[in-house]
């Protein structure tokens, strides 16, 4: 259900499986029967429930205190009327004001609860947004900024572009990007607030101005429509649970003609040798490890189809492969073992995996550094890099 | 600092002025910040409560000059605008709330009243809710200054 006019658009949906009553959008009528199409559809939303009704509000990006008042009192009005009924609203940390706001319910019944969605927003963000994968994203982007550096152009990435990187995680990329490319702007969104205060302090740290590193939601952002001529996206289509939802954020941004560029692993085609064996099924266990938590680290080769079923035109991939002759190996290395630590600690653990079976996944990482250092061996870890344009 | 001149009839003419304004200056006040698109939202939100109290409560008629200024973090927002006695007492007298003990108790029951909310509770809000700084003055030429100074952006987040 729509309703628009100029600058009010504003939608609800509800969800009878959850008992969820959501609304979306810009809320700032001028006189709150403008409202009454959305409170009757509240009200015959809550008629069939019982128990706890859900009311999400975070992808409710402005509101008035017309609205607030509205809807406010209606919720109040509900678990006054109704001793069978409970609210809980959901907020997002992504609006400023929303939590404050909407805290105030709570004191005024305790029938009403009021909760910030930031954690658990996506299945695996516990483990990405982890200090350890802090480290993992550091000495990954040291070693694929060798091979992306001239890749970036052959996409059509150029000096003194509108250039956006969303889900930038640390910020490595994006300051790399900013002394080679140095882009008219640059706006590098992540939700990991302590990714963001690292990638702050980092670029504080080094003098380097001008990235504009904003907390937001890669599925719901709050930049505006047709802005950028570049938007990349690496290795997170991947860790997030709907990349097809972040692809229509990153077309929508994306200015029409613009093109945006993402990576993407197949972590079961990382390979080494000597040892290969023992490499390969580690690898084919980390894609079902994953897996597990809703990630598809296999997305790599899948990247084509998702642009293209994205909308997008001239869709361009191809891979490249990190490897220990790369020039360094320890730095290969270094990424093994921080994988090593992530995948069969913390994660490995969190699935319930008995010791055996640990020992034996560690034992593919042990291996996969053993190749990289030995004088006679290679290991590689191969990332697909495709790109589309949005149409004009 | 950035300032805008309109004729009040012509800002009154449509309620979505107060949104396209807000919007309009947020998005050119929010650069250089902790997190721009953070701080746009917020100041928004707050310019556009200010916008919608002028809206409703102004003397006929007039020049409304909107204009903003950042001083650290301090953003500071005047609206000079129309204002006949009867107006100036609207905005002084939420001042007045706000200057007193129970100011969140104040703004919580304009908050939940069951009647039409009153024109002055976007200015109770600013002041509770924003933690903004707000005062008044007469500014001659039979029009009034608001002045909101708000901390948007903690500094050590
Ligand atoms: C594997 S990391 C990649 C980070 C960075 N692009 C790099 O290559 O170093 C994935 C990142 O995506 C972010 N992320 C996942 N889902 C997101 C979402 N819906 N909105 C914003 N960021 C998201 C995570 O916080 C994390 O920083």
């Amino acid at each position: 259900m729509i309703a628009e006019n100029s600058t009010q658009a504003f939608q609800w949906t509800y969800n009878e499986n959850d008992q969820e009553f959501a609304l979306h959008g810009s809320l700032r009528p001028q006189k709150a029967e403008e409202l009454s199409n959305c409170i009757s559809a509240l009200d015959q939303s809550v008629s069939n429930v019982s128990g706890k009704f859900y009311v999400n509000v975070r992808r409710l990006v402005r509101m008035n205190n017309v609205a607030f008042h509205a809807i406010a009192c209606k919720i109040l009005d509900l678990v006054r009327g109704r001793s069978d009924l409970d609210v809980h609203v959901t907020t997002s940390s992504v609006v400023g004001w929303a939590t404050r706001k909407f805290a105030v319910l709570e004191t005024m019944s305790d029938k009403i609860t009021v909760s910030e969605y930031d954690s658990e927003f996506y299945p695996g963000q516990s483990f990405v947004e982890d200090s350890e994968f802090i480290h993992v994203l550091r000495t990954q982007t040291k070693l694929t900024w060798k091979h992306e550096k001239d890749l970036l152009r052959q996409h059509g990435l150029k000096p003194g572009m509108q250039v956006a990187d969303i889900c930038c995680g640390i910020g490595d990329f994006a300051v790399l990007l900013q002394k080679e490319f140095s882009p008219d702007r640059l706006v590098a969104l992540d939700h990991s607030k302590s990714s963001l205060d690292y990638a702050r302090q980092v670029a504080a740290d080094f003098g380097i101005k001008g990235i504009d590193y904003v907390f937001g939601d890669a599925a719901d952002m709050l930049l505006e429509d047709n802005q950028f001529d570049f938007v990349t996206c690496r290795h997170s289509l991947q860790v997030f649970d709907r990349p097809e939802l972040i692809l229509k954020e990153l077309f929508r941004i994306c200015k029409p003609g613009g093109r945006i560029y993402v990576t993407n692993e197949k972590n079961s085609h990382c390979l080494g040798e000597p040892r290969g064996e023992s490499i390969q099924w580690t690898y084919n266990e980390v894609a079902k490890l994953w897996h597990h938590f809703d990630m598809d680290i296999e997305i790599g080769p899948k990247s084509r189809r998702l642009l293209i079923e994205g909308g997008f035109e001239d869709v361009t991939i191809g891979s490249f492969m990190v490897t220990s002759t790369d020039g360094d190996p320890q730095g290969f290395a270094d990424i093994i073992a921080s994988w090593k630590n992530l995948f069969a600690g913390k994660m490995a653990s969190e699935r319930g995996d008995d010791a055996a079976f640990v020992e034996r996944f560690a034992k593919g990482f042990d291996d996969h550094i053993f190749a990289a250092l030995h004088p006679k061996g290679y290991a590689g870890w191969p990332i697909w890099v495709a790109s589309g344009r949005k149409p004009l | 600092m950035l300032q805008m001149d309109l004729d009040i009839g012509d800002f009154c003419s449509n309620w979505a002025h107060c949104d396209l304004l807000s919007a309009y200056l947020a998005r050119m006040v929010s650069h250089n910040r902790l997190d721009s698109l953070l701080f746009s939202n917020l100041y928004s939100s707050a310019l556009n409560e200010l916008l919608e109290t002028v809206f409703r409560v102004h003397g006929k008629s007039g020049k409304l000059e909107c204009s903003v200024r950042r001083q650290g973090g301090l953003d500071r927002i005047e609206l000079v605008f129309p204002a006949d006695e009867d107006t100036f007492r609207v905005y002084s007298e939420a001042i007045d709330k706000l200057s007193g003990k129970d100011a969140e108790k104040l703004y919580l029951e304009a908050l939940f009243t069951e009647d039409e909310p009153d024109a002055s509770l976007g200015l109770l809000e600013l002041g509770v809710d924003y933690g903004a700084r707000l005062a008044i003055d007469r500014a001659g030429d039979g029009r009034m200054c608001l002045v909101a100074e708000l901390t948007l952006e903690d500094e050590n987040e």
